[in-house]
């Protein structure tokens, strides 16, 4: 359950959110009405709870704004104010409950089960769910009378499903109502919980489907073998057999040991002579497999001539082209292992080249034939495996340019502590960078920096260069020079964000990991309209902005394929038969979840008017048909843009 | 102590061989190898593993068909997967998160540092 507290009083929320997470609420605090705002309707809640007095919007006229807004949210005023106008102005503005400072705490909370209890769609003070009991007063989960040992987010977890025990809860879902907006946490943090909540629940003695997945919509409760029946609301039900799965051996792992087993794999890194001692046999081991493996590779080159040869004499058919793709690929992947990057790269090129098209032209042979032999030469002189080579790392990497050693230090320690990798370079080496990176911090020093410091390019140069290099991976620059111009420069170089020097590195590092967490999951855009053609080139168009398109023709299909497809973003025709995009959107809104998914209007109605009703109805822009597939593009991802600086 | 259990999908046994001893003397835990998806996906059935490393491009039955092979079935759809494959393949790497992969790891890796990695993307190291 997750709990927005709005409270200007640094002591009193510090005593709250200490209160509430030990009754395992999850906790965002503001301190005014405005952040309030911001946090409110950017996130979803299962409860408000909001001082009278803030400064910039008072708690009154905040409770107003969000019920004006259609949001739902329960929400629980606080103040000093004892007086019964106060309470009346209060409820009248929307709110569900009032407590007066100074209040037992007891009381308090016993005030929130109870408006949370109301909220749910199973108001029982204990909830129970075939035989697991929860008792969210005292906190304790029995199965069959045995306790659970849960963690705070197991337990959480447990008790978001049990209080709405009819809904299958999606991924997203989880992670909006179980995790804190500051934490980022991924899908796979929530499979990781739902897997551990399972063994412990199978430990116990439940089905193991106890929770039960269903495809491509997320997680429910499964009905009790003896109500079963009772149920009937057309989903498929996945999995049916129970003792398949995890054993018991995996429980008792999970619970009492799983300290140690990070312990285990920190060793190394805590001691660093272990470390070293690790690496030294790995090295011995890598030599060795080396014997073995040189004499393959070299089989697996010999090949790669052999398809260039057939190349050069006729065409290569199909197979063999696929064939020989696969070899390098292989190749490329094996002596990655060995790092033995040169080797590996003539082979990614040549993988590539492989790939590139359907049937390759003869003349490809010229290209493909020296990189070939460079490759077998390469195999041919490496005799030994040196250390310098072994691949360091797996975590995301940080590319640093040109940060001083002071910063550069401050850096990797918070780093390290989130599993990111700092590879410092100097702003000399800016040209010729070429080590690998998921993400790139540029330091530049503007007019205020040294002599010394006066870099040889200049900031377009260097992210001109950058931007060649790598094109992917997004950039971040750190600059004193914060004017207009600079600002042109950085982003028509494809910069994505220009900081002050003065930013604190765990900022730094936060937009750097949410950079890179953007740039690794696809945005989803789902798009209405009516028009076949229009909706046939979409994808293609969008696809090169790692946008993921799903598109829908029928309006009546609308509410289905959104549960489905669960996007990040909305594009809606306005004229549609039936339903149209005004409808549409208004639907949308009436649904608390959907409140805050940005809706893109596409029409080739111009007026004012209508342009006026696309924001009455919730939409958040309004574009004009004809429309270039880049357009669309950059504005989807600028909405999504102002929606995230908005919420970090 | 807590010895988890991986399995490797990989056909190349360079790979297998490799990834097996580092896991093996970075922590200690079972490493399990598989040479194909088809040979994978029975492993994965009968010794249910705690997490499966699987090669992306595979003859015959590449990762993603195996994947979705290993979902399919109750005995497996809970083992968490995460793909191993070429750094260059960003593209793909959205197509695997959409699939529902626990998570990817980018070769070339370190074959002593992966459990590290396991445990990051699974969160086997608590709620830190």
């Amino acid at each position: 359950m997750k709990i927005l507290l709005v409270e200007d009083d640094d002591a009193f929320i510090k005593v709250l959110t200490r209160a509430l997470k030990g009754h395992h609420y999850s906790v965002d605090s503001v301190k005014d009405g405005e952040a309030g705002w911001t946090y409110g309707s950017t996130f979803d809640y299962d409860l408000m709870v909001m001082d009278i007095v803030l400064p910039k919007l008072d708690g009154i006229s905040l409770c107003k704004r969000f019920r004006a807004e259609g949001y739902a949210t329960p929400i629980l005023l606080l103040t000093a104010q004892d007086s019964n106008t106060a309470k009346v102005q209060g409820l009248d503005a929307g709110a569900d409950d009032y407590v007066v400072k100074p209040f037992d705490q007891a009381e308090l909370l016993a005030r929130i089960r109870a408006l949370l209890r109301r909220s749910s769609s199973n108001p029982m003070p204990l909830l129970t769910w075939g035989d697991l009991l929860l008792n969210p007063s005292t906190c304790e989960v029995q199965y069959k009378g045995q306790n659970l040992a849960l963690t705070g987010k197991e337990y959480e977890l447990l008790e978001l499903m049990l209080r709405d025990s009819q809904h299958v809860f999606c991924v997203d879902e989880l992670l909006e109502h179980l995790w804190s907006s500051e934490d980022f946490p991924s899908e796979a943090t929530v499979r990781s919980h739902i897997r551990r909540v399972r063994q412990k629940l199978v430990a116990s003695g439940a089905p193991h489907d106890f929770i039960a997945t269903l495809h491509g919509r997320g997680y429910y409760l499964k009905p009790p073998e003896s109500s079963e029946s009772s149920v009937s609301d057309g989903w498929v039900r996945a999995g049916t057999s129970a003792g398949m799965g995890m054993g018991k051996a995996g429980f008792s792992e999970a619970s009492a040991t799983q300290p140690a087993v990070s312990d285990l794999s920190n060793a190394a890194a805590l001691d660093p002579s272990l470390a070293a001692q690790n690496q030294a046999q790995y090295l011995a081991f890598l030599n060795q497999t080396w014997k073995t493996t040189q004499p393959n590779s070299l089989e697996q080159v010999t090949e790669l001539l052999q398809a260039i040869a057939t190349l050069q004499t006729n065409a290569l058919t199909p197979d063999q082209q696929t064939h020989a793709q696969q070899v390098a690929h292989k190749l490329a992947g094996t002596l990655s292992l060995f790092g033995l990057q040169k080797a590996v790269h003539l082979a990614r090129q040549l993988e590539h080249w492989l790939g590139s098209q359907d049937a390759l032209p003869a003349n490809q042979v010229e290209l493909m034939h020296p990189l070939v032999q460079e490759l077998q030469h390469e195999l041919q002189i490496t005799t030994d495996i040196q250390p310098e080579q072994i691949p360091q790392g797996v975590s995301p990497q940080l590319l640093l340019i040109g940060a001083d050693q002071e910063f550069e230090q401050a850096l990797r320690a918070i780093a390290t502590h989130r599993g990111v990798a700092v590879n410092p370079i100097p702003f000399q080496e800016v040209e010729s960078a070429s080590s690998p990176a998921d993400v790139i911090l540029l330091h530049f020093p503007g007019a205020n920096a040294g002599h010394a410091a006066t870099p040889h390019l200049s900031l377009a140069q260097s992210l001109q260069r950058l931007a060649q290099q790598y094109p992917e991976v997004p950039l971040l620059v750190v600059s004193d020079r914060l004017g207009l111009c600079d600002r042109l420069e950085v982003v028509r170089q494809g910069g994505r964000f220009l900081l002050d020097l003065a930013t604190p590195p765990e900022q730094l590092l936060s937009i750097a990991i949410q950079a890179l967490q953007d740039s690794r999951h696809p945005t989803k855009v789902m798009v209405v309209d009516d028009d076949l053609n229009w909706l046939g080139t979409l994808p293609t168009l969008l696809k090169p902005w790692g946008l993921k398109v799903t598109t829908l023709a029928d309006p009546q299909e609308f509410w289905t394929v959104l549960q489905m497809v669960d996007p990040d973003v909305l594009v809606l025709d306005v004229n549609m038969p039936e339903i149209n995009g005004f409808e549409l959107c208004q639907i949308l809104r009436s649904d608390p979840r959907w409140q805050k998914v940005p809706v893109l209007f596409l029409s080739e109605l111009t007026d004012a008017s209508s342009q006026q009703k696309a924001f009455t109805v919730g939409g958040d822009d309004y574009l004009c048909k004809p429309l270039r597939g880049g357009e669309l593009a950059t504005r989807i991802l600028h909405r999504l843009q102002r929606i995230q600086a908005y919420a970090g | 102590m807590s010895i988890k259990r991986v399995l490797i999908i990989d056909d190349e046994e360079t790979i297998q061989t490799v990834v097996q001893f580092g896991i093996k003397m970075a922590v200690g835990w079972d490493v399990l190898t598989a040479g194909s998806g088809v040979q994978g996906i029975a492993v994965a059935q009968t010794e249910q593993p705690d997490v499966i490393l699987l090669d992306v491009m595979m003859p015959d039955m590449d990762g993603i068909s195996t994947f979705k092979a290993l979902q399919a079935q109750t005995a497996t759809e809970n083992i968490p997967v995460i793909f191993l494959t070429a750094k260059a393949q960003t593209a793909e790497k959205r197509q695997f998160s959409s699939l529902g992969v626990s998570g990817v790891i980018t070769k070339p890796f370190n074959s002593l540092q992966l459990p590290e990695q396991i445990s990051r993307i699974l969160h086997w190291d608590g709620e830190r």
